[in-house]
């Protein structure tokens, strides 16, 4: 029973949270396009999110994704600029992603560098480039192919099943399958039960035969595309890109895992429980909003919060 | 101190008794052997002892007067010294600050440390225990793990002038960790402070040195006390009859199938950094004994076979085609491996016990995890091992020792290894379990299984053993038949000059 409410408290944090704002906003808070709106603003958090889960898995993480996702963006616009198809710029921008998270692989695991300090490290180059590459301005306008930012503003109908006006705009449905991909990869293939050995123990894995160098080279690796995609799909939404515009998905997407792991058995990262810590800082980012509290007061709520779970989830752990 | 009185300790966890209304008594100059297999309840009295849990009830008389025990501090004060199992320094810091680390560093005028003073408490410690080779400047990371467990047990005998004297000594196995050699001297540390006429508890698993050195015995099983007396009185198989609740008439199971001639290892002149000359051939079926003083490169040898680290000369074979290069390719060949520490190299301890098993065996099932085929495999293995276990999917951290490393083992004998890789197998592993062990190696050698099984318990070596391999200082300085041979032969081979 204290067990099961140890895993649940989280959950009842969450719940308590949405009645909240439901009777603060009985016209707005729980309505189908507010709920759509929501899902669309936390879309990129929840492809960085899902995909950092990977390498948390591992104990390890990844500081560098708000400014991959920013470089990637910019990748992306300065190719559309030069005149270079759609489908050009999206897969160099993933390429440039899939490079940046082989090259925190290789310093991880191949040279042996804490992950805090090596991605610190890439963090600033990542972000350098992308300002070295924009020339520190703001892509946007003409330059930005209407096919591209069209993506984000388009969406499937809802009106057949009675949601008149509304739709499930494409950037949700990206989320979803990426959340659906994270979750598949990590609890039902070899691969990411791999990865739970590495976290489980790192030298008991290698010493049982997993390949462990090559495996958090590859979890880098997707990662880094995570982060690049989550840079598309947030200059599709605005249609431009700026060097600082992914900034503040890195501190967001891992309170989001480690709201997640309070959720979890042995207290590690599942995605399906990080997409619950990522709804509930949307939710509370949403709900505050609307009541019109201050932002910087929103932030210092969203800390609170997030200690505060993972410090009963602590406390609860050691008195059972 | 003449006598301690244990009277009426009882705990239990969680409505599961652990100990039940034990009775004992320690005499001052007489050293007490505590056995029983895992779980018999020689962790929780100590612990009870030490003042770190709560006992359920407990009366301590210490000549007559009663002693309230109800903290650390209490048994530090009441003059109980504690030597643990766990091997646990602290590695960034120096010999001397480990030895004196939780007690109060001398000082000038208040806050500034007395190194000097410091230094020279932690060399008269060491001294005591006759390690004075060891020198306290140094980084505590930086000895041999034999060094590393003398360290910890030297903190015991830091003489402090203002408390009380250290009248009870508890060693927690000891030599787990230790060298004969080292053992030699410990046991030279218990004698003196036997004739100092310090009361001696002493817990091992390990019957010959509890014959030899101890004065009674009290032997424990599911909480109860079985049997006690004095060790004159006693004989190896009453012991082994009280511990298991089984007549064991041959400890180590006898060969039943002849060694093979296909050779399974071939070695020929190889040598790394670690490891110099080593020229052996392994056949099928055969199980070789690594032995030499703690930290000879027995380790080293096991995980060059493992594929960890390459030979720089010499060539070496397994089956005929070149050895492996990784651990990932020795699984792959069917090489087996069982680590020397089993929390730190072999288990994930928040994994279920199925994902335990599976783990180096995970490609044998494609790139989709099968749990369904994972489950049955694993639990077959299981059964063979004869694991005690609730349910295929709880977490090996819930396991005692015993049936920890018998997970491991049932890892290794997945899919039958062609080469099983053993170091210390049986480290801090009770008695009913060793030989559910050794049974297992002996059946897996009956079937073509190569074994190598590198040991300090000499007696498992001369019991397990065809041939013997000595190591010493990472050099092959022999190689011989088990035949009639003696540990105390054996152990000449240890300290014997190289042939020039």
């Amino acid at each position: 029973m204290i067990e099961k409410l140890r895993h649940s408290g989280t959950l009842l944090g969450f719940a308590a949270i949405i009645i909240f704002f439901a009777l603060r906003l009985p016209d707005t808070f729980l309505t189908a396009r507010n709920l759509i709106n929501i899902s669309q603003q936390l879309s990129m958090l929840t492809v960085v999110a899902a995909t950092m889960t990977i390498v948390m898995v591992m104990n390890d993480f990844d500081l560098s994704v708000g400014s991959m996702a920013s470089l990637a963006g910019i990748v992306a616009a300065v190719l559309f600029s030069m005149g270079y198809p759609v489908w050009v710029g999206i897969l160099a921008a993933l390429a440039v992603g899939l490079l940046g998270g082989f090259f925190n692989g290789f310093l991880v695991s191949v040279v042996g560098i804490l992950p805090f300090v090596a991605t610190l490290g890439t963090l600033t180059i990542f972000s350098g480039m992308a300002f070295l590459a924009s020339g520190g301005k703001t892509i946007y306008g003409r330059d930005i192919p209407a096919g591209f930012s069209g993506f984000a503003r388009a969406g499937i109908p809802l009106d057949s099943i009675g949601f008149s006006g509304l739709k499930l705009p494409y950037l949700s449905i990206t989320a979803i399958c990426v959340v659906a991909l994270v979750w598949f990869v990590l609890e039902h293939t070899t691969f990411g039960r791999r990865l739970y050995a590495i976290g489980g123990n790192m030298e008991a894995a290698h010493l049982a035969g997993i390949r462990v160098k090559k495996l958090r080279l590859l979890a880098f690796g997707l990662t880094g595309i995570g982060a690049a995609a989550a840079g598309l799909m947030y200059a599709s939404r605005v249609a431009s890109a700026n060097p600082t515009q992914g900034s503040g998905l890195m501190l967001d997407a891992i309170a989001a895992v480690f709201l997640g792991m309070t959720m979890s058995q042995q207290g590690e990262p599942r995605v399906l429980f990080t997409l619950i810590g990522v709804l509930m800082l949307g939710v509370l980012d949403n709900g505050l909003t609307q009541i019109k509290v201050d932002s910087y007061v929103r932030e210092i709520l969203v800390g609170v919060i997030v200690i505060l779970a993972v410090a009963i989830a602590t406390i609860s752990k050691r008195k059972s | 101190m003449k006598t301690l009185k244990i009277c009426n300790i009882s705990k239990s966890y969680r409505g599961v008794p652990a100990l039940c209304n034990l009775e004992l008594t320690l005499s001052g100059g007489r050293v007490h052997a505590l056995m029983g297999e895992n779980g018999a309840g020689k962790s929780t009295l100590i612990k009870l002892l030490a003042g770190v849990i709560p006992a359920d009830s407990i009366k301590l008389l210490k000549d007559g007067e009663p002693v309230s025990l109800t903290s650390a501090q209490d048994a530090h004060a009441a003059g109980f010294r504690f030597i643990h199992q766990e091997l646990n320094i602290v590695p960034q810091i120096s010999v001397a600050e480990n030895i004196l680390l939780g007690r109060r560093y001398p000082c000038w005028f208040g806050p500034a440390i007395n190194w000097r003073s410091l230094e020279r408490k932690a060399q008269e410690a060491l001294a005591f225990l006759g390690a004075d080779h060891i020198p306290v400047k140094k980084i505590a990371g930086s000895l041999p793990s034999g060094d590393r467990m003398l360290v910890k047990i030297a903190a015991a005998f830091v003489a402090d002038k203002e408390e009380a004297t250290a009248d009870l000594f508890v060693f927690d196995e000891p030599t787990a960790a230790l060298s004969s050699d080292e053992s030699r001297k410990l046991f030279k540390v218990i004698e003196r402070l036997k004739n100092r006429g310090a009361a001696i508890l002493y817990v091992s698993h390990r019957l010959d040195e509890v014959l030899s050195i101890c004065d009674d015995i009290t032997v424990l099983r599911d909480g109860h006390l079985v049997s006690t007396g004095t060790v004159r009185q006693t004989s190896r198989n009453a012991l082994i009859h009280a511990m298991t609740g089984r007549d064991v008439k041959d400890a180590y199971p006898p060969r039943t199938s002849p060694i093979g001639v296909a050779p399974v290892v071939t070695a020929k002149n190889v040598s790394n950094e670690h490891l110099h000359g080593l020229d052996f051939t392994l056949h099928k079926g055969e199980v070789l004994g690594v032995v030499g003083l703690a930290g000879s490169g027995q380790g080293e040898l096991l995980r060059l076979l493992l594929g960890d680290g390459k030979p720089k000369s010499g060539t070496l074979a397994f089956q005929m085609s070149p050895a492996p290069g990784s651990p990932n390719n020795a699984w792959r060949k069917g090489i087996a491996y069982i680590p020397r520490e089993r929390r730190g190299e072999a288990l994930m301890l928040s994994l279920s016990i199925r994902s335990n098993i599976v783990l180096p065996h995970l490609a044998r099932f494609g790139w989709l995890a099968n749990k369904h085929a994972e489950t049955r495999i694993a639990e077959d293995l299981c059964e063979k091992v004869r694991l005690k276990y609730d349910s295929i999917e709880q977490t090996t951290s819930q396991l005692s020792g015993g049936n920890q490393q018998k997970v491991i083992f049932a890892r290794a004998l997945f899919g039958n290894p062609s080469l099983l890789l053993l170091d210390e197998p049986t480290r801090g592993v009770d008695i009913g379990a060793k030989f559910d062990i050794y049974q297992l190696v002996r059946a897996q050698s009956a079937k073509g299984c190569a074994v190598v099984l590198a040991s300090s318990d000499l007696s498992e070596i001369l019991g397990m053993c065809d041939r013997i391999l000595v190591l010493q200082n990472g050099r092959q300085t022999a190689l011989l038949s088990r035949d009639n041979m003696t540990s105390a032969d054996l152990l000449q081979y240890f300290y014997t000059q190289e042939a020039a």
